[in-house]
């Protein structure tokens, strides 16, 4: 005959681990294979606006300006214990600077590219393996080698 | 019953109402800059597309040492976080008793590197460290309205 403690021990002990996962994106990925069209010289910040839209942040840079384009995702872990949590919080970004010289014209551009790579991760667990990156950008059309 | 048992026993009950929580977070938000490829950047001799190409894009641009003519250089600024840690809530459980304190045994100032370009666009200066450290103090801007 089932004692109480053999009624209740099983409840517990399902009620007692819990785990939530939370993801949150900010901006569109940024597209590498436009990015990789932009030509030092020739693209206009019209050209770099007509791909990829309004920038997010626009720095003046004495007679040059700077254009910054990000997106961001984030991804959170968390694993609830009655008297210990884990979490965990993987966030990365795409980011790209265009800069201009006085007449709009495009004279640098520096990009990372690394939203792809973002984990659902125990807080012991290692996020940034250089084998785990590279496998991920050679999923990603422009950034995989 | 024994003391560990009452000791289990009540440390439940406080947890079940929210009173004590441990927590073990870990947060990582970006990428570190590669050192190798920092440290083959030479002052003077390194370009903005020399530094672009090798640490990729930065977080933040500024504005620096803007001439009479309009002339300007720049400072490229890198900076992620992991960091990994400890920490406390302990909260009353009660409406009517509010507040919550928590503690967590992390560290508040972000690594990061940055970089210093005259208005030649080559690099004059390059630090990592943290960026306390690295940056000057922001003050605070003035009101609305004042000259």
């Amino acid at each position: 005959m089932p004692t109480f403690r053999s009624r209740v021990l099983p409840l517990l002990l399902l009620l007692l681990p819990a785990c939530a996962f939370a993801r949150q994106d900010t901006n569109d990925p940024i597209d590498a294979t436009v990015v990789h069209t932009f030509t030092p010289g020739k693209t206009t910040a019209r050209d770099v606006t007509a791909a990829l839209g309004a920038p997010t942040e626009v720095v003046q840079l004495g007679k040059r300006t700077a254009y910054r384009y990000d997106a961001t995702t984030q991804k959170s872990t968390v694993l609830f214990l009655l008297l210990v949590n884990f979490a965990n919080q993987d966030g990365r970004s795409d980011r790209l600077w265009v800069f201009f010289d006085e007449h709009d014209v495009l004279t640098h551009h520096g990009a990372s590219y690394s939203t792809h790579r973002t984990q659902y991760a125990m807080p012991w667990e290692d996020v940034h393996e250089a084998a785990d990156n590279q496998s991920r950008d050679a999923k990603r059309p422009g950034v995989g080698k | 019953m024994n003391a560990a048992v009452r000791a289990a026993a009540l440390a439940a009950a406080l947890a079940t109402a929210g009173c004590v929580t441990a927590n073990y977070g870990h947060t990582s938000f970006g990428e570190p800059v590669d050192d190798a490829a920092f440290a083959a950047l030479v002052s003077g001799e390194a370009t903005l597309a020399d530094c672009l190409q090798a640490l990729g894009a930065p977080v933040r641009v500024f504005e620096y040492r803007v001439g009479p003519t309009g002339e300007s250089g720049m400072v490229l600024l890198w900076s992620w976080r992991d960091e990994a840690g400890w920490g406390i809530d302990v909260s009353s459980g009660d409406d009517a008793i509010p507040g919550s304190v928590s503690f967590d045994a992390v560290s508040t100032d972000l690594p990061g590197c940055v970089l210093w370009f005259g208005p030649d666009l080559r690099l004059e200066k390059a630090r990592k460290g943290t960026l306390g450290d690295l940056l000057p103090r922001r003050l605070r801007p003035s009101a609305a309205g004042e000259g």
